[in-house]
Parts: C-alpha cells; structure tokens; sequence
C-alpha cells in the first residue's frame, strides 16, 4: 500500500530526516493559522493517491497573501478524476541542488538495492537511459541494521557529507516500516541545510497488520470484498467474468480470453481448497460486475474438490450464464451436478475461453 | 532429477497443523508407491513426542536430526513463523528447504533466504507448491496423478498454472525429470538462474519448460545463462499495470516487468514462447526433433 505524502514525510521524520515545515489541511480555512510558520513562499500539494499529480495540476505555488484563494482552488479540483480531500502546505524551499535516493526490493539479488545520483529533480527512468552511469547502486544485506559507512562512502561521492547519515536513515526506514519503495525523490541541498523535499514509501501488503493499518486503501470496494473472503480480485472492464483458482491459471485464463479475441471482467483466484461456500461467493461477486455477461470458471482440482465448486456454482444461482471446465479430484461428481441442472461444461480452458468470447461477441 | 531423490529423508515443520498431517499422508503415500523414504520426520515446537500417520514428532530440528538422516524440508507453518522456520533448518544444515506458505512479509523472506545461504542451504519458495520428480519424490503439495517420468524439466512461479502444462505434457507422451515450483513472492530462494543450473547438471533432463509470468524479469536473466532448449510461456499479457494479479511478486510495476517485454526479450535470445499453454507439448516436441 502507497502512503500519502504527508505520511512518508511523518514516518522518515520520526526517523531523523529532515523535511520542509508543513501542515496537512482539510479545508483552506485551516490555513491561515500555519501561514506564520509556513513564511512567505509556500507550496500547496494535493494528497491523491496517483502518480504525476504536478503535471495533472496538482501542486500549486503561492505567497502569504495567496495562500487562502489558492488553496479553495485547488480543493475544487480533481487531479486524473479524484477529489482533492486533503492538501499539504508547506513551506518553499530555496534549492541549490537536486538530489535522487531510492531503496527497493532486488529480486535478482533477493536483497535490498539502494539507488542515489546527484542528477537528481529529473525523471529517474530518464537518467537510467540516457546516463547510467550517473547512478551509484549498492546491494545490502538484510541481516544488517546499518549501511556500512564504506558503502555510504561509495553511494554519496562528491555530495555534501551529511547526505550519508541520511541515506543510513532511510535504510533504517526501509528495513523497520517493511517498505517495497523507500524513495526521497529530489532529496535537496538549500542554505538551511538538506531536506527531503518529497518521500515516496510503499508498504508490503503482507505487513500491513504488523504495521497498524486495518484496511488497504490501494485496493477498490468490491477489491476489499473479496479480500475479506480470501479471494485475490483484481478489476477490469470487459463483459467476461473469470473465476480460476491460482494466481498463475487465472491470468493464464484472462490472457487466453484476449487471445481469442474477447474482454475479461476480472481477474478472481479462489485460492487452494475452495469449498462450496467460498465458491458460491466469488460467482456472486463476479455476477455483481454489472458488466458481466458470462461467467468463465476454470478450476484444476488439487485440493479443490470438483464437486464442492459444482454446489458453489449452483448454490449462487445466479442469472448470468456460467461456463464451467473442472478437471481433477472428484471431477465426474462435479460434471454429474452440473450438468442435471443445466450447465455448460467444456473438457479445456481454450474451449470454455472460446465459448465465454463466442457468447459476448 | 533435482534437489533429491528416493533415499531423501524428508522433514515436515508444521507437522501437527490440518495443512501438514493432510499432505503428510499424500507425500507419504506417493514414497510408497515410488520405493521412496518419503517424510521420515515432523517438527512442531510443543508437540515433541506425538505422530502424525505414524511419523514421529519432534519440538525442534535439530532433536529431528539427531535420531533421522535429512535432506530436506517442508514447510506448512504459518506466515509469521515460517521465516524462523527457514532459519532454523538452515541452522540444523538442511540442504533443501521448500517453503510451502504463502503471504510472508518480504523483509522476513530476504533475511531468511541470506540467512540460509550464508549456511549453504537452498530455499525453494517461499509460496510456492514444492517440487517432484516422478517416479523419484515428491516434496510439497503437487498432486501426483498427473506427472509422468521423462526428460523434460519444469520450472514455475506458478501452482495449478504449472499442473496445467505438466498435464498436458503427460497427456502429449512428454515426461518429466523435476517440477519445480519457485513461487510467486518478489522475493524467492531458488530463482529461474539456480534451477536452470541445476537442470544443466543433471542427465535425465534433456530440455525446459519455463513458465514465467508478470513481474520483476528473472525469467529473461535465467533462459540467457544456460544451455538447454528451452520452451517458455509467460502469463498476464492481459495484465493491467500496478495491480498485484494474486501473487505478490506479479506485478508490472514502473513500466517493467509487462509480459510484452519479456516475451520479446526471450524471441531476442532465441527462446520459443508459447502463446498459450495448450500450445506447449509441440513445441516441446519440436526441440527434441530439431525442427
């Protein structure tokens, strides 16, 4: 889950990095109280969960006399179609360079990779194409609470020195609030000092209890719906819904409805050991896309039993067509239940697939 | 085969748990079908002295390999104990630790795998279905009924996705050496590079079935380090971007890792890609003609 940037800017706070003075508000009538500890030139940020909010109107300049009017406007908009609930004042900074500091999950290496150039302020991707060698990368291991100060040495180079005890800092950061993405993204010099003038932190979705948050924000209601019953659903916008149990089969099944030239609904993985009930529920789910006209499910029994997704797909009764290939345990039971109650049943995925696009066509 | 075989003496963490004694009885059943030694050992802290299917239980690891020889492990503890589970087989000197459970915080996972590579142990996993080699052993929870023995191995971030082609591989008359699950986390043990290693050592396995899927771009890293013929599909070209697609390690994410790229960097290495599974066991068939 994305943290907002009033939120990563609180969480490498607490963790001794230093951030511009700043004041999350509600309304632009919160303002007025913070303009004196905000100075003259202050900067109004949109809190959306989106990327490219500067670009999409999202940031907005202003002085103290400003200020006010500038953020009503700014409450009034919508930034890539969403409302503007909360804005971040802060406090302008007077930048003398620009800095770029990330710390991701490696896959390759299975460690964490610590990104920093000094060609900071641009897009990241950018410098990675157009001078690669800008950018300093470091491998870490885990099992250690610090950076070694060699490999601080070997990340900050020319920068001021006290760029090292902060790069330490969002390590720390990484490791303790179990992020993905740490990212200070421009990290600036200025008279006053070094600042982080953004913080980018993703969370891991599988800490987000140990972490104290109770819901996903990242996720949409039907999404948390289905979390609840244990399902992975993943919205789209087709007419073809799609019920598969394992991440791997049911992309597979939603990449098949493409290739055959149709739309999936969404993605839905029931997980191991479905029962019936659990089944009956995710086609209810799916069937409550309104724009779902037919029902893929595709289930390879393991510890799935065929029958029990047979009594699940009967059981949800709903209107929709539902197409159906089962194969594995107790696959005869289940086609024998099925098919007394009137139900497609297809022998392999490119078939059901087939039909599922031939039917919506 | 990899990563084991018929005299490997299997241990089970979470042996007592509904998931454990359930799979206990199947990897049990398919060493005696095969002449295996199947799992020879159960640990649950706290359940010492008990047996599952006739299979002793011990309260640590290290107790388990006082009184059995061991080779390797599976693990069916719960998320928030499965990293500590991973340390302390590394610690006792397993060789092979498959770590069955799913949603383990990724930072627990990184630590656990440096951890157990410092001690010389290979983790296949973590969320991951095990591994099995027909004929030989079977070490996770694959079901076994439809794997036949050959000379084709698999690799797969995926579960059923992988019984999906490996059926269609027994169905087409194409054996298998080892299936091995990987898993679906960003985070894994045994990556695309280390079993394709593996498989490069091991004389029963003349070609690779390699089923990938979006995220991250070690498929690509691993068909360009080795030798073998390899066949490849990658699943989720229908994938949106920045959306999890129930693994936690598939997602497209900056704009990398789409299925579109990945394809086209494994065509640019010479890999045969396949567009869907059911189109697997030709092309498989095709490397061993050589047409």
């Amino acid at each position: 889950m994305k943290l907002r940037e009033h939120e990563a800017k609180k969480v490498i706070k607490e963790f001794g990095i230093p951030v511009p003075a700043g004041f999350l508000i509600r309304t632009a009538a919160e303002l007025p109280a913070h303009l004196d500890a905000l100075g003259d030139k202050i900067v109004l940020k949109a809190q959306v969960d989106v990327g490219g909010r500067g670009k999409a109107g999202g940031i907005l300049m202003a002085d103290k006399k400003t200020a006010v009017a500038t953020a009503e406007a700014l409450f009034k908009k919508e930034i890539k179609g969403l409302p503007v609930k909360e804005i971040l004042a802060e406090q302008q900074l007077d930048i003398q360079h620009e800095y770029y500091l990330s710390i991701t999950v490696d896959r390759s290496s299975k460690q964490p990779l610590i990104l920093f150039t000094e060609a900071g302020g641009v897009d990241i991707e950018i410098t990675a194409k157009e001078n690669p060698g800008a950018i300093k990368k470091v491998i870490a291991n885990p099992l250690m609470r610090d950076l070694p100060p060699f490999m601080l040495r070997e990340l900050a180079g020319k920068a001021p020195k006290e760029i090292m005890p902060i790069i330490n800092k969002l390590y720390r950061v990484f490791l303790e609030k179990d992020a993905l993405l740490a990212e200070i993204n421009p990290l600036v010099t200025t008279p006053q000092g070094v600042f982080a003038a953004d913080a980018k932190i993703i969370v891991d979705d599988n800490a987000l209890g140990r972490q104290g948050f109770t819901v996903n924000r990242d996720l949409t209601d039907r999404e948390r719906e289905a979390e609840k019953h244990g399902f992975s659903y993943v919205e789209l916008n087709g007419a073809i819904g799609v019920i598969g149990n394992g991440a791997g089969l049911t992309m597979s099944t939603l990449d098949l409805i493409e290739f055959y030239g149709g739309k999936a609904a969404n993605f839905l993985d029931v997980g191991g050991g479905a029962e019936s009930e659990r089944v009956m529920h995710a086609v209810r789910l799916v069937a409550s896309v309104p724009t779902v006209k037919v029902i893929v499910v595709n289930l390879l029994g393991g510890i799935t039993k065929c029958d029990e997704v047979a009594k699940g797909i009967i059981a949800a009764g709903i209107s929709q067509k539902v197409i159906v290939r089962l194969a594995g345990t107790n696959e005869a039971e289940g086609r024998c239940l099925l098919i007394e109650k009137g139900y497609e049943m297809l022998p392999t995925m490119d078939l059901v697939v087939k039909k599922a696009v031939e039917v919506t066509a | 085969m990899i990563y084991g075989d018929k005299k490997t003496g299997i241990l089970v963490q979470g042996a007592t748990g509904k998931q454990g004694e359930f799979h206990i009885g199947l990897m049990n059943n398919y060493a005696r079908e095969v002449g295996g030694r199947g799992v020879v050992a159960g640990v649950t802290p706290g359940k010492g002295g008990q047996q599952v299917h006739g299979v002793p239980v011990y309260n640590t690891v290290k107790e388990a390999m006082c009184d059995h020889d061991i080779g390797s492990s599976v693990i069916f503890v719960p998320a928030g104990a499965a990293s500590d589970a991973i340390m302390e087989e590394a610690n006792a000197g397993i060789e092979t630790i498959v770590c069955i459970t799913e949603h383990i915080p990724v930072h627990d996972t990184m630590k656990a795998i440096a951890y157990a590579t410092m001690q010389g142990s290979s983790v296949i996993g973590p969320n991951c279905p095990g591994l099995l080699s027909p004929g030989e052993v079977k070490m996770g929870i694959m079901p076994s009924g439809l794997f036949s023995r050959g000379n084709v191995g698999v690799i797969s971030r995926s579960g059923t996705l992988t019984y999906e082609v490996v059926d269609e591989l027994t169905r087409a008359g194409i054996g298998q050496s080892t299936v091995v699950g990987i898993g679906g986390d960003p985070v894994i043990g045994q990556t695309f590079v280390d079993v394709l290693k593996e498989f490069e050592n091991d004389p029963q396995t003349k070609a690779v079935v390699l089923i990938g899927e979006v995220g991250g771009n070690l498929e690509e890293e691993g068909a360009k380090c080795t030798d073998l013929p390899i066949v490849a599909y990658i699943a989720g070209i229908s994938a949106p971007p920045d959306k999890r697609m129930g693994h936690a390690g598939a997602i497209v994410e900056g704009g990398e890792g789409d299925a579109r790229s990945k394809i086209a960097r494994l065509k640019k290495n010479g890999v045969p890609v396949a567009s869907r599974p059911s189109e697997i066991p030709d092309m498989v068939r095709k490397l061993f003609c050589g047409c």
